[in-house]
């Protein structure tokens, strides 16, 4: 099996940094966030996991329905 | 009215400095007027990269404390026209001025000046308040390191907190040979997680150490870099430079690999 290159454990580790700094929680509430977001949503309407992504950027939070371009 | 730009990174050693000195020779050279403050005070360097160190009489201190006329403590580059130098003390610390005296400073300056830069210590403390606080913008300067990287989205969010907005990243020490192997992260990785605006990256350019070495900016110098800073000192401006050379959504590696070669 190929080695993982090192820019990719550069990059995940990073990714999680920089959202921990953001939103100053740890990447385990993170994913809490990113659970209870897509629990919440769910009651209301009808999503799959595929399609759902929550980004955490400095001034706000997106969360976007992959697939869907409206 | 000039503008007010603080060159700032979070972590120290990413080359803040070095990047005002040629940054602020670039524009003299572009003809305009051009004043670099270091503020980090205590630890004086800018003098030492732009080779002016031997001309200090006043300093940052001195014009804030009234001590002296602000034109007493401008040194002149003499290689440029319209270049100024107004050193950081050496024997104080940060606590020596304040944010407020900083605003008004950078307030007065842009009357004679067309870019006041101001070269920010590493750190978010009050060295770094003191940096951003007349700041119209920033340029905030990075290495493709976990750590810098981490440092620069931290600044880029106290910046954006202070409401200093219309940020510009610089990339710097790219090694194209690493970036290729996969064992570096490329201009698209890091943009991608800073998300602000691209206005350079800087190879790690031997003639960069070879400048510093001689107190010369490495704009006047036959270098890949220095072309690069000139770049960005055009889109300071407003040009609109195409990332050609070093920088291009698609092509970037082959292009930058050209531009190692032809030298």
């Amino acid at each position: 099996m190929l080695k993982q290159s090192s820019v990719s454990v550069a990059k995940s580790r990073l990714k999680s940094l920089v959202i921990s700094d953001r939103v100053k929680c740890t990447p385990g509430d993170y994913d809490n966030i990113c659970r209870e977001l897509y629990y919440s949503l769910s009651k209301y309407m009808e999503i799959t996991e595929e399609e759902f992504r929550v980004d955490i950027c400095r001034t706000h939070i997106l969360i976007t329905f992959a697939g869907d371009e409206t | 009215m000039g503008e007010v730009i603080v060159i700032t990174s979070g972590k120290g050693g990413v080359g803040k400095t070095t990047t005002t000195a040629n940054i602020g020779a670039g524009l003299s050279k572009l003809g305009k007027k051009v004043i670099v403050i270091d503020t980090d005070l205590g630890l004086r360097n800018l003098d030492v990269v732009m080779g002016l160190e031997n001309q200090i009489v006043y300093n940052l201190v001195d014009v804030v404390e009234g001590t002296c006329r602000l034109k007493q403590a401008l040194i002149r580059d003499k290689r440029y026209e319209n270049l100024y130098l107004l050193p950081s003390a050496q024997t104080r610390d940060k606590t020596a001025i304040s944010p407020g005296q900083m605003k008004k400073l950078t307030s007065e300056l842009r009357e004679e000046f067309d870019y006041i830069l101001l070269d920010c210590p590493a750190g978010i403390e009050q060295g770094f308040q003191n940096a951003i606080a007349g700041a119209d913008r920033a340029i905030v300067v990075t290495t493709p390191e976990v750590s810098a990287i981490r440092d620069a989205d931290r600044i880029i969010g106290l910046l954006e907190s202070h409401q200093i907005k219309n940020n510009a990243l610089i990339i710097n020490r790219i090694r194209m040979d690493m970036v290729k192997k996969g064992d570096m992260m490329s201009v698209d990785d890091v943009t991608e997680i800073l998300s602000i605006p691209l206005i350079g990256a800087i190879p790690d350019d031997e003639q960069v150490v070879i400048g510093t070495n001689q107190g010369e900016p490495v704009i006047s110098l036959d270098s890949t870099a220095g072309k690069i800073y000139l770049n960005i000192c055009r889109r300071l401006m407003g040009e609109d430079v195409p990332f050609m050379e070093l920088y291009n959504n698609k092509g970037f590696f082959a292009r930058l690999s050209d531009v190692f070669r032809r030298n």
